[in-house]
This record gives structure tokens, sequence and C-alpha cells, in this order.
């Protein structure tokens, strides 16, 4: 193709507005980088001997265990319900996916609540039974704790991608292996770990990525991690050149977990290109198995969401009075406002690259694609070094701009809610995107063809045609980015503006002051407008005739 | 000549053998011409090129003397005024039969705008289906509607991809027939690919024909009607 018709293809405020966002994106990510190798760092000698050991051995064992466990469980649920039939199946499809509604750190705490001195176990033992019970059975504030938390609140990442390709893809090799006579632990052993190894791995890496990411668990639960670490250096010793550096250990960690993640996928050779598959039919179990079966879901239900959930809706009734002021009103009003603003860039932002990309088919659309996706797999408190130290010196810049416009000139950029805000797009974007990019594949390129043939340009196709056949992933996308949004905390916690709280900062902020019954109500409002997503997106859409 | 398509060359971004191979074709004005050929032998790309959504690697193409590609020039395919009707039809699933029809008739008034929608509608005798949606009507009746759409601007050419293979057979030789009314009552100079020799026949002026891929030869057979 000649160069002269590259550009009159390209040249159009398309092309722009996508490098601008994948600009916005990399900046703030390859700050860190850069300085890593540039910036000299007053302690950074003290944390490589002292500290960062330790932040490594835990974070790999938070990983290794948090992966092993996720995938036991994840996976066997995912089978189980795929292929038999037993009492409450059908709620059990979706109902698993509830665990996800309760951020790790609301649940870290509410278990600890439960289980602590002054809980309803210990309580009950000590004034019914008049039992002491050994304190250290009780105590889940330690390492293996944390890793508990995680699994039972992060494993639906890995049962629901599991279980959609189990449903899906699975139903020949399946029906052949039980034709060829061998019994169901064979086949989940031989068959069905080894093909739905692509989503298992795809499920992993993002509970992985999640765990990386955490602040409230690991920080409530006294567990040094890099996330931690990152905020005391920054925050604590005020060294924020350290922190860079530790940010940059994270990154290469992430990047070495991605690659990982490539390498283990192999080359997807285990699904079927054919559009013809054949749903998976479960059978109906009976006698002593279908009890068994049905008691796990039920414990992983209980455990996982039942139990929390009813502890939190009891604290929330005795704190109610206290807690439900004027002051939780501008919570509530807050989040909602961060969340909107934040959904609708993320929207935005993915509209914009996703019509790009798909108008143009060569490397750049392709690599810009990728690069929306990298700041999902960025820990929150990454992103937050990242993106300060950028705005900084934005706001340096400015300063000579400042006093010309006659405002004092201190740091007007970063301690706006403006950082706060562009930091959920750079960490949220894939969210939306995906949702937008899927509904782009859906409707294809026949519509804007035809348009464009009838005299419309690109820009007014879009507007007329494209946009109203992408209501449902564009509403879609906004919902997944804001309740994302609303979840966040480590972002929140470090980029907020001076006495601006959301319910996830003022959850946690309770809960940490030993106010746990207080942290209810925040804690509940999240935990509800998560559900009712789920509920939404995995039982109210998964109905409806495709 | 009307249409003038000189040289041509397309290749996809990373297949190393070229689609279209030095492809050249003349068409007189008011003529109905098919490229015939089996799918995969570029006879559909050769219209994604002439309605501007491909760019060629090299070539010219020129339509009523002016130039719509060369290796100097690139006219976007919303001001080429070619009329296009897609495989699958391509009607806007949230517009109504009228809605759609009226989407390519910018420029006009509204007057003459409603006029021109009723005018085409008649003369592909879809009048009372003005307001139904694409999911309301049969594939049939789709395709009327966006063969009207397709005219409504009136195109100085019109192109059609496999007009046919959505229909089933009986309905496809009475469409066959009406088409071909309706195309020579606007006069309009016309090309459409098909892997229908049938087809091809029954509608078509001239047929050129395309094989294995690239275009290797050009047989254009001379009807006698």
């Amino acid at each position: 193709m000649k160069l002269h018709h590259i550009k009159s293809q390209y040249k159009n405020i398309w092309t722009w507005l996508s490098i601008l966002i994948v600009l916005l994106i990399l900046i703030p990510n390859a700050t860190i980088l850069v300085n890593f190798f540039t910036k000299e760092a007053e302690s950074w000698d003290h944390i490589q001997t002292y500290i960062l050991p330790e932040l490594l051995t835990n974070t790999s064992l938070l990983l290794l265990f948090t992966g092993l466990l996720t995938i036991l469980i994840g996976t066997s649920l995912a089978w189980l319900v795929a292929a038999y039939d037993f009492p409450f199946r059908r709620f059990f499809k979706w109902g698993l996916i509830l665990p996800l509604a309760i951020p790790p750190y609301i649940a870290g705490y509410t278990y600890n609540g439960i289980l602590n001195y002054t809980g309803v176990i210990q309580t009950t033992l000590r004034n019914q039974f008049q039992m002491e019970v050994n304190q250290s059975f009780f105590d889940i504030l330690t390492l293996p704790g944390a890793i508990g938390i995680f699994t039972l609140f992060l494993y639906p990442y890995v049962y629901t991608m599991t279980y959609a390709f189990l449903s899906q893809q699975s139903a020949t090799l399946i029906e052949n292996a039980r034709l060829l006579g061998r019994n169901a632990t064979e086949i989940y052993f031989r068959i069905i770990i080894p093909i739905t190894r692509g989503a298992i791995v795809g499920g992993v890496s993002l509970v992985l990525l999640e765990v990386l990411n955490d602040y409230g668990v690991v920080k409530y639960f006294g567990v040094p991690t890099f996330s931690t670490a990152i905020f005391q250096t920054w925050f604590g010793m005020g060294e924020l050149n350290s922190a860079i550096k530790l940010s940059a250990t994270v990154m290469f960690i992430v990047f070495g977990l991605l690659i990982l993640e490539k390498v283990l996928r192999g080359r997807k050779k285990y699904s079927y290109t054919t559009s013809k598959v054949r749903p998976l039919e479960p059978i109906t179990l009976t006698g002593v198995k279908r009890w068994v079966t049905f008691s796990y879901c039920a414990l992983i239900f209980i455990i996982g969401f039942l139990v929390p959930f009813i502890q939190l809706v009891d604290w929330m009734f005795l704190t109610f009075h206290k807690v439900a002021s004027t002051e939780f009103l501008e919570l509530i009003t807050n989040s909602i406002l961060v969340a909107t603003i934040g959904a609708s860039m993320i929207v935005a932002f993915s509209l914009v690259i996703g019509n790009f990309a798909r108008m143009h088919q060569g490397l750049m659309a392709r690599s810009f694609a990728r690069v929306t996706i990298l700041g999902y797999s960025i820990p929150g408190a990454v992103i937050a070094v990242g993106i300060s130290t950028v705005f900084i010196q934005l706001d340096q810049f400015l300063f000579g701009f400042y006093e010309a416009l006659g405002i004092p000139a201190t740091l007007h950029l970063s301690t706006s809610l403006f950082m706060l805000i562009s930091a959920y797009v750079i960490r949220f974007l894939a969210i939306g995107y995906n949702s937008i990019e899927a509904g782009f594949d859906k409707i294809g390129t026949t519509f804007t063809e035809a348009s464009r043939t009838l005299g419309m340009n690109v820009t007014k196709t879009f507007f007329k045609v494209d946009l109203p056949m992408m209501k449902g992933p564009l509403i879609s996308g906004f919902m997944l980015a804001f309740i994302e949004i609303l979840k966040e905390l480590p972002l929140t916690l470090i980029l907020r503006p001076f006495n601006f709280d959301t319910l996830s900062t003022k959850a946690f902020q309770y809960a940490s002051d030993e106010q746990i019954h207080e942290a209810a109500l925040p804690s509940l409002v999240i935990v509800l407008v998560s559900g009712l997503a789920i509920y939404f997106f995995y039982h109210v859409l998964e109905k409806e005739p495709k | 000549m009307f249409i003038n398509i000189k040289d041509l060359c397309f290749g996809y971004n990373r297949s190393k053998n070229d689609i279209i191979h030095h492809f050249d074709l003349e068409i007189k004005q008011g003529e109905i011409v098919s490229i015939l050929g089996e799918s995969g032998s570029g006879k559909t790309t050769i219209l994604r090129l002439l309605s501007g959504l491909e760019i060629p690697s090299h070539g010219n193409i020129s339509i009523n003397e002016t130039l719509m590609v060369s290796d100097h020039t690139f006219v976007p395919p919303e001001k080429r005024g070619i009329g296009m009707v897609f495989q699958d039809y391509a009607l806007f699933p949230h517009m109504t039969a009228g809605e759609n029809i009226e989407f390519g008739l910018k420029g006009l008034r509204r007057k003459e705008r409603k006029a021109r929608v009723e005018e085409v509608l008649e003369l592909v005798n879809m009048s009372e289906f003005k307001k139904r949606y694409p999911h309301e009507m049969s594939g049939g009746q789709q395709q009327r509607i966006a063969l009207a759409r397709a005219l409504a601007p009136k195109p100085s050419l019109l192109l059609l991809d496999e007009p046919f293979s959505n229909l089933d057979a009986e309905l496809q030789v009475k469409i066959r027939d009406e088409l071909r009314d309706i195309i020579k009552q606007t006069g309009i100079t016309s090309i459409f690919v098909t892997h229908d020799v049938a087809d091809s026949r029954a509608l078509a002026d001239r047929i050129v024909t395309m094989h294995n891929g690239i275009v290797s030869d050009q047989k254009t057979v001379q009807l006698t009607r």
C-alpha cells in the first residue's frame, strides 16, 4: 500500500483521539520503568536487604497457594454444575459467582469479626457452653488466613471461565470418555483438567492479578506485600523514589505472570473452530452422590457468600442509627460521582479505540487494543505511584501558568479528583473495552460499509449507525466499570483529594479503626450493588434466547 | 468508456499472494455486467475496490471520466456516488424500511426526501412495507428494500454482491426477473457478482469470468438476446 493511501486512511479524528488515549495509559507506566533505572533512592539499599526478601516470600506464597486452591475449587464446582444435575443446580450456576460481589477486604474484616474473641462464634461458645477456646485456632490474621480469604472470594474467576468452556465446548469429548467406560473421577483428571487448561489459566491469572492488586486484605491481616510496602515507603518514609522502585519490581512480576500465561495457554489448540458445538447435557445424579454434590456446592456458597452477608446485615442493624447520617449520604454521592464519571469516560474511550481498531486492521490498531488491557494487569498502588509522578511533574510544569492566572502556584492537578478519575480509567479501561470490542465483533463491518456507500463519512456513520446498534454493549460496559470503581480500594485510598471519602475507603477506615460494626453499612451497599449486577449478567442475560 | 478499470492489483496486508492481479475492465453506460467465479476468486473484492471499501495496491479506476483511485488519488466511499446491495443486505436493524431508504438522501429537502422514498418503494413494489423493521420482513422483501435503498440517492453505478445467495431456489427465479425489470427501468449501469451461471445468463448483458483466486484470464462473453 502506498504511503499517501495510508495517510488518507488514517487521517481522521479517531486516529488522533486513539493515540491520545493510548498515551494517557502508557505515560504513567513508562514513567515508573524509566525512573527505576534512572532515579536514585536513599533507602533502596536498606529496602533491598531487609524488606524485599520478605515481600517476595509473602507474595510468592500468596500467589502460589491462592492459585492452586482457586483452581481446585473453581474447576471442581464448574465441572459438577456443568456435567451433573442435582438439587438447586440452576441456582448454583449463578449463585456460586456471588462471592465475587464481596470484595476480599470486606470479607477479610467480616470473617475476622465473626471469629475473634468478641465474635459471634466465640461468644456463643463462652456464654452458652462455657467453653474457652485456644485463640490461635481462631486467629485468621495470618498469611494462611489471607490465602483462605483470597481463595474463597476470588475462585469465581476460575469457576466462570471454566464453566463457560465446559458447558459449550466439551460435550463430544466427555460423552466419548463416558462411552469408553471411564468413571467421573478419571474423566475429571484425564479429560476435564487438560482440555480446560486454557480457561483455567485465563481465570487463575485474573485471580493472581487481583491478589497482587490487593491492599485491603494484606494490610488488615498484617502480611507485608508490595502494595503495603509501596504505601509504607511513600507515605511512612516519604520516599517516592523507593516507592517507584518497588512498583517497577511489581511490574516485572506482572510481566512475568503474563508471559507465563501465554506459555501455559499454548496455542489454544484445545478449542474447536467450528461453530457447531453442542452444549453439554447434564446427567442426573442419584442417591448419596446427589447429596454430597449438593452439600459441597452449598458449603462453598454458604461460607463464600451467605455467612459474611448475614453477618454484615446483622451489624448493619446494630449501627444503622449511628452510621446512616448526612455524612453517609455524602459517601454515596461521592462514590456515585466518581464511578459515573469514570465509567462514562471508560466507555467513551473504549468506543474510540474499539472503532479505530476495527476500521484499521494493522499492527498499530492491534497494539492499541493490547495497550487498553495493560492497565488492568497493573496493581492499583503501582498505577497510583505512576500517575502521581506524572501529575506532580505536570503541576510543576504549570507553576508559571498558575502564577500568570493569579492563583497560588501549588499542586492543583495532583490534588484533584481529576487525577483519581484518570487512574480509574487507566486501571479499568480493559473492562469497558472487552464489552465494547465484543459488541463491535458481533455487528461486524457491513452496516458501516453500507452507510458509507450511502454517502455518510466515518464520524456520521458512527453516530447514526454504529452507536445505536451498540446500546447493549455500552450499557453492560458501563455497569461493569461502574461496579469495579465502586469496589476499588488502593487507588482511591492513595489518590483521593483531602477529606474525600467513598463507600470503600470509609468501610476500610472503619474496619482499620476497630469499628467493624460501623463498616457494615457502606460494605453492604457495595455488596448489594455488585450482587445485583452478577444476578443480572449471569442469570437474567443467560436466560434470554440468543 | 463509462467505467475504466486499469491494471488493478490488490492483496491483504499479511498474505504474500495478491488476490487481484492486473485486472482490466471497461463498461459502457447502461450496461449490466456479471462477474462470474467460484468463491475465493476475488470477485467480491472487485466490488469492494470499486466502491472504495478497499484500497488497491496499484492501478486506476475512473467512473464517468472522474478518477476515483490511482497512485495519487483516493476518493472515499461516501463521495463516490456508487450504490451497493450487500450479500446479507445490511439493512440497519434499528431503522424501519422507510428510514433505511431515507438514510442515503442527505442534502435534499424533507419533502423531496419523502417523495423519493415513496418513489423507490413503489419501484420495488414495497410501498406498504415502509413502516416495517428489517426483522419483520422476509428475505426477499429485505432484498428489495436493500435495492431501493441503494437506488434512492440516484447512484451512477449499482453494485450487487451475490444478490440471490440468501434466497431459496423458487424465489430466486422470480426475484431475478423482477430485478432485471427494475434495473432496466432505471437504466442504471450495474455490476453483479455471482457463482451461478444461470443467474449470469438471465440477468447480464455481458459476463466476465474470474478464476482460481487470481484473475488469470478474462473471458468476456457477448450474449445475443
